[in-house]
């Protein structure tokens, strides 16, 4: 089979799933129900593998058209090119892993088979947003996303305490998404003004023919309205505040979606329109910039959070942050490598922390964990190793791909190289804070918990060992040439052979006495952090506070430096101020009372002229002559209005 | 001619079939005349326009014409098609469906529509829109909760309204010497004699619409109506306003679409903030989707005044998935309002634990009506608001707020009712015919969503006539 109907089966099989699962899946027993929706994630996984073996040219795919338009057609088509068919293989491959997993996390839900038709449909609408051939098909991926994410946080919706709290957090993410909906939307639309199509071939043609100017203000335009776009999706100031709130969903649903997957569609988006960001430097400015601050704001925050999940969700806006500051760095491919490596270990924490949760009887405080490492050694072990990596410790996957961005950061200025440097610090800091006060010490939670504390079963193991193998492996996919002399450098050449735009970038690679440098000094600094935290949580067995006990800087991080309190009273505040206030205003005094008024009028003065006519005059004829008063006074004020 | 006499028919033998089999009756009459529009459908030839009735001999430069194009056939086929989908809705409420008055009050309004959009004289239009009047203000005032004044104030708005219309036709026909739109469209006027013209037949439609500032007899009029009342008007009477903009207020007064372009679409987009601001905080949920209609139509208003052919192919995509919507969300308020005796939504709390079935359909209707892919107003309005951006960038951008605001409203609309710890102890889930409507809602729904070319097909070359007329005069 060719590679355009191979791709085809790839979207089919999760479509196929979630149909067969929302319709029978109530009837069918939860080990069905289950192995179905993973069979038709992991099939595909092994579709998009042999693509991947045998793809040596970009692949279009042209569906159908849905609409013609005069100057435009809305064309459903799929494009195959390297960087969708790693974005593919990611999406499905941690997917298939996410699924099985899920299999033991939600065993007993009444809503399991609901839980993997959403899943399902999910992948489906991912898949769409990679593999689509144009800003429209990818528009169409990025709604439907959005809506799966949605049903999935507020999945359990008649929760008993939490219900509303849940649906709330759905709906804040839908709606902070949908914000940024709104900028890829007038982004398509200025897309279209300019190059008259959404077809990604089509646009990078017509970039070559058309020689459009840098930093012309219609490129700027779409470029910033793209990366608004962005920003939703991948929760960057001022848009990241849905993401930690996303937490209230499953934790299979935090790992999946609120890690390793859709948040990353900003970055996928800005890598595909790279051309596009090329012509922006000024654009690219921003970015760097919103980057650089959202990692260091959220992993500021991360510091004191006392809630597991909280802690993870914080840290990978931190690590999207620093996403960013690579993309506007223009170093696309280093993005994408950590895009990659960060789905690895963050799904694994995740899923972990999800294996933590479950034994712990749903409990999520930190403060209220402790020594579960005599308890559950398998979880301990990977949730080690995910720790590991994120902090960036020596020759694991996030010690190469942080590297690249820090590598990029100390070419452009020193100050940024810096801020990068405390960025990747705190990171390791909250990490260990974290691990050591989950596994070590005493255990701090209930006594008919910790009876009950046990080892997840291997349904949810496996996969945590598999994701913990490739966090550690995973630096290998772009090795430093001075580490290996042949076949380094791989991923970067990969996606720069294969991805429209990017074969023009070629990325600069420092010298080698500087990375080695930074590489050296990066992994003292994360040495002295693990040393240190074991020093501070372990051998003076020192427990972190309660939330409310926080003062000073502690106090502004557990406050999540008060942006959601700073939302409400900006905007929030004020619309519902209108909606409660001003417009009801307006509308019952002002318009209706008016309206009212003039009705009033019509009935008296009719009542009045029927006396004098004696009912000659029909009432029909008065409204008549009033609707020509009415209008020429209209008109008298109109026009004179309109000769201003 | 069967298209317009079998709804003239069947209102007759209403009043005369038993009461136990008038609901049945009802339900068959209104499927044999959608049978009828599907057949007119298929026999349709694209870009053929089709005369029904004819005759040119009457007094006063008066014509009796009636007829389609394929935008008139997409609005007849809307109209019989929907009013048995609002026949099947009310088939338990039996205050009203096993009533006959009811049942013939519904067909009169069926033939007022079908004769509105068929009609293809100006006077003859006109009669056709007052006449739809008579039968839904009857609906509403012997079936409905409203009181004298709520009906009143729709009664006289939409009658000063229509006398408007009607001055404007008898200025035109008086220079055309005739009525018939033939003539009517071959008239040239000055600017500003256009200007008086169309503001003429711009209030009657603003009003129908509603525009803001003119919506204000809306909200309480679609509370107060019984169900089927509310959906005949949202769902088809106001349709006749979107399609009396397109086909007779712009193409008869081209000249002054200049003037008032300007004011209708700025109008239009304020109503579209407007109305979905006052969506965010509303407690009744029945006033909350009228309100939402506000929104929904004044985005289409703002495409129809931008008058390309793009933005009319949106707008009449757009048309037809509004009433859809429509009969969705206000089947789902009446499905809360009659069980659970009342419209505030903090008194609904967790229905869907009590009714799952409902839960889902109502969520489907919900994500309908804030436009997800593969519903039918994903692709509306991404063609209108591009449309709009292309034509203002200001204008685009406000008007598609509409995205954010419409998910804000929409679920909080859903989550208060729906989730959370039930607070009622029961609640009768779905009925057979309530499943049924919103079973077919989302095939039409999605099948739009997937292949609207097919409306785009049907309307497309009526448009590009109307353009050519519309260029012709406005060039000149």
């Amino acid at each position: 089979m060719g590679t355009e109907t191979l791709i085809l089966l790839v979207l089919l099989f999760p479509l196929i799933g979630g149909i067969l699962n929302g319709t029978i899946g109530k009837n069918l027993s939860e080990t069905v129900v289950g192995t179905i929706g993973t069979l038709m994630v992991a099939i595909p996984f092994v579709i998009s593998f042999s693509i991947f073996l045998s793809l040596d040219s970009v692949v279009n795919v042209p569906l159908f058209s849905l609409l013609k338009l005069t100057d435009f057609s809305l064309n459903a088509g799929l494009q195959v090119d390297a960087l969708a068919i790693w974005m593919t293989m990611i999406i499905t491959g941690i997917g298939s892993l996410i699924h099985i997993f899920s299999m033991g996390y939600m065993k007993g839900d009444p809503g399991f088979y609901k839980f993997f038709t959403y899943l399902n449909l999910f992948i489906f609408s991912m898949l769409i947003l990679v593999l689509g051939s144009s800003y429209f098909m990818l528009f169409f991926g990025w709604e439907g996303v959005g809506i799966c994410s949605y049903l999935l946080i507020g999945f359990h919706y008649n929760d008993k305490e939490k219900g509303l709290l849940n649906t709330l957090a759905a709906r804040k993410a839908f709606v902070m998404n949908r914000i940024g909906d709104l900028g890829l939307l007038i982004g398509c639309f200025l897309l279209i003004n300019l190059f008259g199509s959404l077809e990604f071939s089509v646009i990078a043609e017509k970039m070559k023919s058309l020689s459009i100017a840098t930093d012309s203000v219609a490129i700027i335009g779409i470029t910033l309205c793209l990366f608004i776009a962005a920003t939703g999706k991948s929760a960057q100031i001022p848009l990241f505040t849905w993401l930690p709130d996303a937490m209230a969903g499953p934790t299979p649903v935090s790992a999946l979606i609120h890690a390793a997957t859709m948040v990353t569609a900003g970055i996928y988006l800005v890598v595909r329109s790279n051309f596009l960001f090329e012509l922006a430097p000024y654009t690219q400015h921003i970015i760097l910039y919103i980057g650089l601050a959202t990692s260091l704001v959220a992993a500021f925050i991360a510091m004191r959070q006392n809630d597991i999940k909280k802690v993870l969700a914080y840290s990978t806006v931190s690590q999207l942050g620093l996403m960013f500051v690579a993309l506007g760095l223009g170093s696309y491919t280093v993005a994408i490598f950590h895009v990659t490596t960060h789905a690895f270990f963050k799904a694994l924490l995740f899923l972990g922390s999800g294996s933590i949760i479950h034994a712990n009887h749903h409990e999520q405080d930190i403060t209220k964990m402790g020594g579960l490492k005599k308890y559950m050694p398998v979880t301990h072990l990977v949730f080690l190793l995910g720790t590991l990596a994120i902090a960036g410790f020596p020759l694991l996957s996030g010690f190469f791909s942080k590297d690249e961005i820090l590598a990029a950061g100390f070419v452009h200025s020193p100050v940024i190289f810096s801020l990068l440097i405390l960025s990747a610090s705190l990171t390791a800091i909250y990490m260990f804070r974290m691990y050591f006060l989950v596994f070590f010490g005493q255990f701090r939670g209930d006594h008919h918990t910790q009876e009950h504390l046990h080892e997840s079963p291997s349904v949810m193991t496996l996969p945590l060992i598999v994701l913990a193998i490739f966090s550690v492996l995973g630096g290998a996919l772009n090795l430093p040439d001075f580490i290996v002399s042949n076949g380094s450098h791989w991923l970067d050449h990969f996606l720069n052979h294969g991805t429209f735009g990017l074969d023009k970038i070629h990325p600069h690679h420092i010298e080698t006495s500087s990375a080695v440098g930074i590489m050296i000094g990066t992994s003292i600094i994360t040495f002295l952090i693990i040393g240190i935290s074991y020093w501070m949580y372990v051998s003076k067995q020192k427990v972190t506070k309660e939330e409310h006990d926080f003062t000073g800087w502690e106090k502004l991080s557990s406050k999540k430096l008060y942006f959601d309190e700073i939302y409400n009273a900006l905007f929030v505040k004020s619309v519902e101020w209108k909606a409660s206030k001003v417009l009801p205003f307006v509308e019952n005094r002002i318009l209706v009372k008016g309206i009212g008024l003039l009705t009033q009028v019509i009935s008296f003065s009719g009542s009045q002229i029927r006396k004098i006519q004696t009912g000659i005059l029909s009432s029909y004829f008065f409204w008549m002559i009033l609707g020509i008063v009415g209008l020429i006074s209209y008109y008298l004020i109109y026009f004179k209005l309109w000769n201003f | 001619m069967e298209l317009l006499i079998i709804t003239v028919v069947l209102g007759l033998i209403s009043f005369f079939v038993p009461r136990n089999s008038i609901k049945l009756f009802g339900l068959a009459g209104s499927f044999v005349s959608a049978a009828i529009a599907l057949i007119h459908l298929i026999n349709f030839e694209t870009g053929s326009s089709v005369s029904i009735f004819e005759t040119t001999e009457m007094p006063f430069g008066l014509t009796f014409q009636i007829g389609y194009d394929g935008l008139g056939l997409m609005m007849i086929a809307l109209t019989n098609l929907i009013v048995p989908i609002i026949l099947l809705s009310n088939y338990n409420n039996s205050a009203t469906s096993e009533n006959r008055v009811f049942h013939a009050l519904v067909f009169f309004m069926q033939f007022g529509l079908l004769g509105v959009f068929t009609a293809a004289d100006g006077i003859l239009f006109y009669i056709f829109w007052e006449f739809t009047l008579i039968p839904v203000f009857l609906i509403l005032y012997w079936f409905g909760k409203g009181t004298n004044k709520v009906l009143l104030k729709f009664f006289i708005y939409t009658l000063v309204g229509s006398l408007a219309m009607l001055l404007s036709f008898i200025a035109l026909g008086l220079k055309a010497n005739s009525f018939a739109y033939s003539d009517l469209l071959a008239v040239h006027l000055p600017a500003k004699e256009a200007c008086w013209i169309i503001s003429g037949f711009l209030l009657a439609f603003a009003i129908k619409i509603p525009l803001f500032p003119f919506h204000t007899w809306q909200p309480d009029t679609y509370t107060t109506a019984p169900m089927s009342g509310t959906m005949l008007l949202s769902a088809l009477m106001l349709k006749m306003a979107l399609f009396g903009m397109m086909k007779w207020m712009i193409p008869l007064a081209p000249e002054g679409v200049a003037e008032i372009k300007w004011l209708v679409i700025s109008l239009s987009v304020i109503g579209i903030i407007y109305a979905a601001i006052i969506c965010i905080k509303q407690q009744d949920i029945k006033r909350l989707f009228a309100y939402a209609s506000i929104s929904h139509l004044g985005l289409i208003a703002a495409g129809i005044m931008v008058f390309t052919k793009n933005a009319l192919v949106g707008a009449s995509v757009q048309i037809v998935n509004h009433s859809l919507i429509a009969i969705g969300l206000f089947l789902v308020a009446d499905i809360l309002e009659s069980r659970l005796k009342t419209r505030e939504l903090s008194h609904m709390q967790g229905t869907a634990t009590l009714a799952p079935k409902f839960g889902f359909w109502f969520a489907v209707i919900a994500f309908a009506s804030v436009s997800v892919p593969f519903t039918a107003g994903f692709i509306g309005e991404f063609t209108l608001l591009k449309e709009l951006t292309k034509f203002h960038f200001a204008v685009g951008l406000l008007s598609a707020t509409t995205l954010v605001f419409g998910a804000v409203y929409t679920l909080r609309a859903y989550q208060l009712s729906m989730f959370g710890a039930p607070k009622n102890e029961s609640f009768e889930d779905l009925r057979w015919n309530e499943i049924l409507v919103f079973i077919l809602l989302t095939i039409a729904i999605v099948g739009i969503g997937l292949f609207p070319q097919f409306i785009a097909d049907l309307v497309g070359p009526s448009l590009d006539k109307l353009i050519i007329i519309f260029n012709e005069t406005t060039t000149h």
